[in-house]
């Protein structure tokens, strides 16, 4: 954690510089104290001392436990129950539908649209799709939902028992590692309500076009121990359903809402809640709409930290419902159990259950598209590329910069090439110099002026050693800029190709150079190494960057007699 | 599912399925009718036209039998001006203005909640519940199954790119047909440029 080196360091100076301590540093560390000190460092380790009382040492263990649920748009063209057609970015109040509006008489029809998304969301979560669900109404009266109730599935949503798998590479906390996997006990269909913004004192300006808008809830089972994971599960949810296209935006945009319940209990205690099977739980709270991966790690770790120091000191906990807003260091209650709303859930008797044919969930099945993990799979073991560079490959540009590299490869098969040899060449030409002459001058990838074709020949004719390695970057840069030529011509116009020197080219201007610099030679030969690297780069001048660097430092070398 | 927490004193008083606290001989009676009718599949003989009029010249049951009060000892449970008001509450109801009006809403409630006893204290076990009255024939359900061919056209909207078998929308797929909306803002009362004004000042 960020925080994690400055507390550590803090009890450490504190620790270790207490008067008492000095003291005994003489003779040995009481060995009590020394149990003490580690313990203590291994809360720091895992954040769990209040920064601004790091002595605060019980000597006790708590453990967090935590369930998430996720709110994501679907990727649909239709609102749920309305013929409106869905906006992310239109004009204000410009896709309102009767039944979205709770138009005295209107009605709701499920548009079909809405179940490639929710469908392919639920497989890809591992998920038993029901074959019969039904849609439920959840009560309450806010401004931003005309009909006085929200549209859900509460008892029997579309699809069960499903579950996530989190590894190191996802960014799970250090304690959870190799592996966690996080139970899914059900993804369920719902609409979304109106954007509010508020307006002091009293008014709030509403704009109808979200209203209605498909909406499918994910609940995770208590199985997250750790704020680490916890923002690592979110993440990972939010990629797996873009991968498969059910949804439109993530979390930056709006398009994904988390809200964690999460309780603590005191190590090698039993508690008394449970939730859907999961036993022996602390009393839980709920904190709602973390906009942000941040959000939903620091909101944990405060209210985490807030429950740890009221049961220290003897308080209860409640089953509130708290609020998180970013910057701050604690959570803030929103409702308390007195507060806490009736939702009268009852099945809608207006609208027919969901049914849905074998036939189609199989289809749905097989032409679902390769998972981000899959993908990352496949990477390295087909291309040889590394865990790191897999997965910024899989998650960047929507996949776009994946499919480049794809045919990438294509093409340096037809030209004869292994793909597994060349597999990390091609992913850091793509990665690493194609994409900082992209950032550096702000050009998004679909503006990529550099098509696969030239790419995979400059790397071809790099493998082939026609050309050297700076020449290859300055071939790059010429494609870059916008050129007609193709990469062929743009050798010979340039001038790029490479010949193979002779042992005795080299040592020929090495020696011309030393003779030049003398007092640079001597320094070098007194142990200033660095200056090697001067001598180095006159060579590849001389040579108009044709040498090969390594040869040249070995003659140099050489040469010098060291 | 209305006022649950009222109910659940109810629950104490009746168990449910308990049919000796019924106090509605009439209206057991009927039950059994009713229950002796599910098992008769055709009647023995046809009922002449007079045998009819006369089977249906003096009624067997009447609702009333339900909410008749004065033949009861004192209710099972006394809704108190604290529920009343936590039902308006989540009904979005305005309170009673005066003592009148709040004591003939508490009696208007009780017998309501009378009826409510007698109807939950039918005994369910094994039925399972129905959620609205439709038809719920094999082929009616059949029919109602979304299956490959009815999602063929949205899914013919889609094309697969890519080496991750990506699923992106065909460009050129007209999508602003048939769309039934109504203009918001026509019907707003308050607005403020394309925005709907609501106060939420609490009355």
């Amino acid at each position: 954690m960020r925080h994690t080196t400055a507390v550590v360091n803090r009890i450490a100076r504190i620790v270790y510089s207490s008067p008492a301590c000095i003291r005994r540093h003489q003779s040995t560390l009481p060995f009590r104290k020394q149990l003490k000190d580690e313990a203590k460092l291994r809360k720091a380790q895992r954040g769990l001392i209040n920064d601004k009382n790091p002595e605060n040492d019980s000597g006790e263990d708590w453990e967090l436990t935590v369930g998430l649920e996720i709110h994501a748009q679907l990727n649909s063209e239709r609102k749920l129950f309305s013929s409106a057609l869905t906006s992310i970015t239109n004009e204000l109040n410009s896709h309102t539908g009767l039944f979205d509006l709770s138009i005295p008489g209107s009605q709701p029809l499920l548009q079909k649209t809405v179940l490639l998304p929710a469908l392919r969301a639920a497989i890809a979560l591992n998920c038993e799709i029901q074959l019969e669900s039904r849609f439920d109404r959840k009560h309450y009266f806010y401004h931003d939902q005309p009909a006085g109730y929200q549209i859900t599935q509460y008892y029997a949503p579309l699809a069960k028992n499903g579950h996530v798998v989190l590894t190191q590479e996802d960014g799970i906390a250090p304690e959870d590692y190799p592996e966690v996997r996080v139970g899914i006990k059900q993804v369920q269909l719902e609409q979304d309500t109106a954007k509010t913004i508020q307006q002091p004192p009293d008014d709030v300006l509403l704009d109808f076009n979200r209203v209605g808008h498909p909406l499918i809830e994910i609940i995770t089972l208590p199985h997250i121990h750790s704020p680490q994971t916890a923002s690592a599960c979110v993440r990972k949810l939010q990629d797996i359903l873009e991968s498969v296209n059910a949804v439109a935006t993530g979390m930056e945009l709006g398009g994904l809402r988390a809200d964690a319940n999460l309780s603590v209990q005191q190590r090698n205690t039993v508690g008394e809640c449970s939730y859907s099977g999961v036993l022996g739980l602390g009393q839980r709270t709920e904190i709602k709409n973390l906009s942000s991966f941040k959000a939903v790690e620091d909101a944990i770790i405060a209210e985490r930290n807030r429950q740890i120091q009221t049961l220290e000191q003897g308080g209860k906990i409640e089953g509130e419902t708290r609020g998180w807003t970013l910057g701050s260091t604690e959570t803030k209650k929103l409702r308390g159990k007195e507060g806490e709303v009736d939702y009268r859930y009852l099945p809608d008797p207006d609208i027919p259950p969901l049914l849905l044919s074998g036939e189609l969930i199989e289809h749905l099945k097989h032409t679902l598209p390769a998972l981000p993990d899959q993908q990352t799979s496949y990477l390295i073991s087909s291309f040889d590329i590394t865990m790191k560079d897999a997965k910024t490959l899989v998650s960047l540009d929507r996949g776009l910069r994946l499919d480049y590299l794809a045919e990438v490869f294509d093409i340096l098969a037809k030209l004869g090439h292994d793909s597994y040899k060349l597999g990390r060449t091609a992913s850091n030409w793509t990665l690493h110099e194609l994409g900082g002459l992209l950032s550096t001058h702000s050009v998004p990838f679909e503006a990529n002026p550099v098509s696969a074709r030239a790419l995979a020949e400059i790397i071809s004719n790099l493998q082939n050693e026609q050309i050297n390695g700076s020449g290859a970057k300055t071939l790059l840069s010429l494609v870059f800029a916008g050129t007609e030529r193709n990469i062929d011509q743009l050798i010979v116009e340039h001038n790029l190709k490479s010949r193979n020197f002779e042992a005795d080219e080299y040592r020929t201007i090495a020696s011309q150079l030393l003779e030049q610099y003398p007092k640079m030679a001597q320094e070098i030969r007194n142990g200033k190494t660095g200056k090697l690297q001067w001598f180095v780069g006159q060579i590849m001048r001389a040579s108009q960057g044709k040498m090969d660097a390594k040869t040249a430092t070995d003659t140099l070398i050489e040469l010098l007699g060291i | 599912m209305i006022a649950r927490p009222v109910l659940s004193g109810l629950y104490a008083s009746c168990p449910h399925g308990s049919r000796s606290k019924l106090k509605y001989p009439r209206f057991n009676r009927c039950l059994q009718t009713v229950q002796q009718c599910r098992h008769k599949s055709t009647p023995s003989k046809p009922l002449s036209a007079n045998e009819v009029k006369d089977l249906l010249s003096t009624p067997t049951w009447s609702v009333s039998s339900l909410i008749e009060q004065q033949h009861d000892d004192t209710p099972a449970e006394t809704i108190t001006q604290k529920q009343l008001h936590h039902l308006l509450r989540l009904s979005a109801l305005p309170l009673p203005e005066t003592p009148q009006e709040e004591a003939k809403m508490i009696e208007t409630l009780q017998s309501q909640l009378h009826f409510v006893r007698a109807v939950r204290n039918v005994n369910t076990t094994g039925i399972k519940p129905l959620y609205a009255i439709r038809d719920e024939t094999e082929e009616s359900m059949q029919a109602m199954r979304f299956g490959l061919k009815d999602l063929k056209e949205e899914l013919d909207k889609e094309e697969i790119v890519g080496f991750a078998r990506r699923i992106r929308k065909k460009s050129g797929t007209a999508t602003a047909q048939e769309e039934e909306t109504v203009d918001v803002l026509k019907l707003a009362p308050n607005k403020i440029g394309r925005y709907v004004v609501v106060n939420t000042k609490k009355t």
